[in-house]
């Protein structure tokens, strides 16, 4: 039941103060999904909320925001915002900068890129990945395109190891089902929907499943809010979820629970699967996850009987573990085979099926034609295998790995990186082992960063160019198709950019300008390159700026019949059109290193550093080690210094079983030293009941002090609290396929005695 | 009698995600560190692996017979006729008693020692909108309404619970 208000307007509530809508990057640039109004008076921004016109979380009215939503105007005025362009005038990491012109900034970019063309070529320049950021997926493409390089270093952490798992094995990614009051049994794997977009619609589309009856599963290593609602808990060792998975196929296959008419007519090598799952037993499973192998009976019984059912594969099993690749496999065909695939309630095959969007818009072009045509073969550290990538399945282009890539500036190997973008990502924090990483930084050739804040990275740069917040540029706009309609909103500048930050949008122009790019940049002008975005729609940008409601067509047409069980379609790019058990789409084919090959089985590999993967190391590092990847109270590393988040969480926290911390005589509150065989960082304890005591959990990236509260922030190398520091990075242990990294370790723990700021 | 308002909350929808509490903040203009007019709070119980957690967003929860309003020595505390509680600051002592009386310790005390409290964000309803605190939540956790339009969610919500254990 949907809350309507009666009578809620955006009226203002003073005729002298201004409401202007725009949207929220609070969940990071690549989710700008929730419109907002802010309030500006006297030319500040003062206040914020949900814009009801904007189909935010469950749509038409809808005026919710999440915490971080809710600290706009904090965000935006943080002390440490760049507002200047800068060049380094200490040392590489010194943090010693010289204020200069836009002009002499961009000049020098200008210049060294053309150099380093000129002089390596094109491939050595690369830029850092963020997520899926609009602005690098089109201007940033399209400037790599045209300059002729294809190093975008992506993270191999996001979402795109877990679609590549997916579409290699079923054919497709499917991120909800439907409609979720349909699924009967929702099975949360390692997702974390309460912490990554508390407003995008699943907790509370979850929420309503739960209320009217729907059953759920939650398999993660703490006991996270919507895990407190769930009837069954698998609290599982982190980075062992293949060994979970495969134990729940055993079970599903040998108790013969699976859909023997699909596994038939759609499913590719059944009996190998079969044969193979006969040595992951529960009991087997059992020792590899912590897991009693009865409770992995009770769960792989219910995946295995109520229907429909939808498993949400999430960003702690699929992209941070270095099988996931295997783990993600190995859970699409616990759906195949119990029949779950497209079918109403479980794993949809598609987008969400409410009618053709009424509203056209043109895709910014990424000028894929002026790329020199061996790009592939160029990259210096292929995210995924150079078949795979030619074969045209990446979904942003060509990738190299972010951290192997990084890397090569150290070992020059295929070739070093010597020029690099690192806006908008901070690598110390990003990936793993940030003290190679700053090595690496240190020995580039030239480096430029466009960011909002002093991150700790900016440090390294050569030059810094000030990018403004979401609140305050007019150059992006936001398409919505919902089962109501069709809207359409755009940005607009609440306030004029502090200082002289320039939204990233603009920044590529002026820079593609400076390098004599101007013809396929809009000749700098942004609204060209709006009005060339909005050409089909028939909306001039006056219109769509005059439109604080933003335009809705509503629909008028009932959406057609839903579409199910689509399977020729859905697997159509699979050997023999099929669900691949036995997968001859990855199987024997070359890994992205290009040494080894893939498997044809979903083999598990489990953590490099795992209680019973490594039992020598667990003598001297007896506890687990894991982090949550993205946060409530902050986004990724950043927002550690917006004050109404950081109070929320002052310290660097390490989530304990009061039972395991009292063994180790430490009290709820005192300092630890976590060390791992690759460092040592320090954490505050907090006790939690809802985790394993061989389990402990933090979060990543302290890097940010917090003025208001004269809390400090703490750095990413031994004795700091960035927990990548303790993390395994030999790059012959990454997934074989996708390159993803583990972001699990054993460690030991004592407590710090001294006082700590 | 003139229609009263209220808040009601859901337990089973809160996940802890305190956008209700930054939100009253950031309306209120609230110093970070300081007073809180609604928070949420946890209760953990059990023992791995057999652990419970519940959340609870609390605020001033505008009694229909206010504890706070009896206890105030000086009047400063009274119930509109839309049974708004608020508290009329100017004749606030900072003697502390409604925090004594209040049995969801609503009273806040800050810089200036004088009481402060929920007033239902008084702006907004005037204005024919919902308190902030309600209008942000993303799970509809927390909601806000007359008393007989929030006694519908809550006969909705028995009902599902009810169907649900069926």
């Amino acid at each position: 039941m949907t809350q309507k208000d009666e009578g809620t307007t955006i009226a203002d509530l003073n005729p002298n103060n201004k409401i202007i809508p725009t949207f929220c990057h609070g969940c990071g640039a690549a989710k700008p999904k929730c419109g907002i109004l802010c309030h500006v008076v006297a030319g500040k921004f003062v206040r914020v909320e949900g814009n009801p016109e904007a189909f935010n979380n469950w749509g038409a009215g809808c005026t919710s925001l999440c915490a971080k939503g809710n600290t706009g105007p904090q965000f935006l005025y943080a002390p440490k915002r760049l507002q200047y362009p800068m060049k380094r005038a200490g040392d590489k990491g010194e943090g010693r900068f010289t204020r200069i012109s836009w002009d002499e900034a961009l000049e020098t970019i200008a210049y060294k890129l053309k150099e380093n063309k000129r002089k390596y070529g094109a491939e050595s320049f690369g830029v850092l990945s963020p997520e899926i950021w609009p602005v690098l997926d089109t201007f940033g493409r399209r400037f790599l395109n045209v300059y002729g390089s294809p190093n975008y270093l992506h993270s191999a952490l996001c979402a795109t190891p877990r679609m590549a798992a997916c579409k290699a094995t079923i054919g497709f990614r499917s991120i909800a089902p439907d409609d979720w009051s349909k699924t009967k049994l929702i099975v949360n794997w390692g997702g974390n929907c309460e912490n990554s977009g508390i407003n995008l619609g699943q907790p509370n589309d979850i929420l309503n499943a739960l209320e009217t009856g729907s059953k759920m599963i939650d398999i993660r290593p703490m006991l996270d809010p919507l895990g407190a609602k769930a009837d069954v808990w698998l609290p599982v060792r982190p980075g062992t979820d293949g060994a979970l998975a495969l134990a729940i196929l055993n079970i599903i296959i040998n108790e013969n629970l699976y859909d023997a008419d699909f596994v038939e007519k759609w499913c590719y090598g059944f009996d190998k699967l079969a044969a193979y799952v006969q040595r992951n037993t529960p009991e087997w499973a059992e020792n590899k996850t912590g897991i009693p192998a009865d409770k992995i009976r009770l769960a792989a019984r219910m995946m295995g009987t109520i229907k429909p059912s939808f498993i949400k594969i999430g960003n702690g099993v699929g992209d941070q573990t270095n099988d996931g690749t295997a783990v993600v496999s190995a859970i699409c065909l616990i759906s195949a085979i119990t029949g779950n695939l497209d079918v109403p309630g479980g794993l949809l095959g598609g987008l969400p099926q409410v009618g053709a969007p009424l509203i056209k818009t043109n895709q910014i072009a990424k000028l894929n034609e002026k790329a020199p045509t061996d790009l592939v073969d160029k990259l210096v550290a292929p995210e995924t295998p150079k078949w795979y990538q030619k074969m045209g399945f990446m979904p942003h282009g060509p990738t190299s790995a972010y951290y192997k890539a990084l890397m090569s500036i150290l070992s020059g190997k295929p070739y070093p990186l010597r020029v690099l973008n690192a806006s908008c990502s901070n690598p110390l924090s990003a990936t793993r082992n940030p003290r190679r990483v700053a090595e690496a930084l240190k020995k580039l050739d030239f480096m430029f960063v466009a960011d909002i804040y002093h991150a700790s990275h900016v440090d390294y740069a050569d030059i810094v160019l000030p990018a403004c917040t979401s609140y305050e540029h007019s150059d992006q706009i936001c398409i919505k198709n919902v089962k109501e309609g069709t809207w359409l909103g755009i940005y607009n500048k609440i306030i004029e950019p502090l200082g002289e930050s320039r939204s990233d949008w603009q920044i590529y122009l002026d820079l593609a300008v400076k390098m004599g790019y101007g013809e396929d940049f809009w000749n700098g002008n942004m609204d060209a390159c709006l009005r060339e975005q909005l050409a089909p729609s028939g909306i001039s940008l006056e219109e769509l700026r005059n439109s604080p409601k933003g335009i809705f067509i509503k629909r008028t047409q009932p959406a057609p019949a839903p579409q199910y069980q689509r399977y020729t379609q859905l697997f159509k790019d699979l050997p023999h059109g099929k669900v691949q058990c036995y997968n001859e789409f990855l199987g024997g084919k070359d890994s992205c290193d290009g040494v080894s090959k893939l498997n044809y089985l979903p083999v598990y590999q489990g953590p490099p550093e795992g209680i019973a993967e490594t039992p020598e190391l667990l003598k001297e590092y007896p506890l687990v080690l894991s982090d949550v990847h993205a946060h409530r109270y902050s986004h990724h590393s950043f927002m550690q210094d917006v004050p109404y988040l950081r109070e929320q969480q002052p310290y660097p926290w390490l989530k304990i079983n009061p039972a395991a911390a009292k063994k180790y005589g430490i009290a709820d509150g005192d300092w630890v030293r976590v060390e791992s065989p690759h460092g040592w960082s320090k954490f505050k304890a907090e006790y939690f009941a809802g985790i394993s005591p061989e389990v402990l959990m933090t979060k990543r990236g302290w890097w940010q002090g917090c003025d208001e509260l004269g809390l400090p922030g703490y750095n990413e190398f031994d004795g700091g609290s960035e927990v990548n520091n303790l993390y395994n990075a030999n790059e012959k242990l990454f997934d074989k396929f996708h390159s993803q990294m583990a972001k699990q370790t054993l460690v030991k723990i004592s407590k710090i005695e001294e006082a700590q700021p | 009698m003139k229609r009263q308002y209220g808040f009601y909350f859901d337990s089973d929808r809160c996940i802890k995600c305190k956008a209700c509490e930054v939100a009253c903040k950031q309306w209120k203009g609230i110093k970070a560190g300081t007073i809180k007019l609604r928070r949420v709070e946890e209760v953990t119980s059990g023992v791995f692996p057999e652990v419970k957690r519940r959340f609870i967003s609390i605020s001033c929860e505008h009694c229909a017979q206010a504890p706070c309003i009896t206890a105030c020595p000086t009047g400063a505390i009274i119930k509109r006729p839309d049974g708004i509680v608020i508290v009329e600051r100017d004749k606030c002592t900072g003697c502390r008693a409604c925090l004594e009386a209040c049995p969801f310790g609503a009273p806040q005390f800050g810089e200036d020692g004088l009481m402060q409290k929920c007033d239902m964000c008084l702006d907004r309803v005037e204005n024919g909108q919902t308190p902030m605190c309600a209008a942000t939540c993303p799970t509809q956790a927390l909601r806000w309404g007359t008393l007989d339009r929030v006694s519908v969610f809550a006969t909705h919500n028995a009902l599902n619970k009810f169907a649900k254990n069926q």
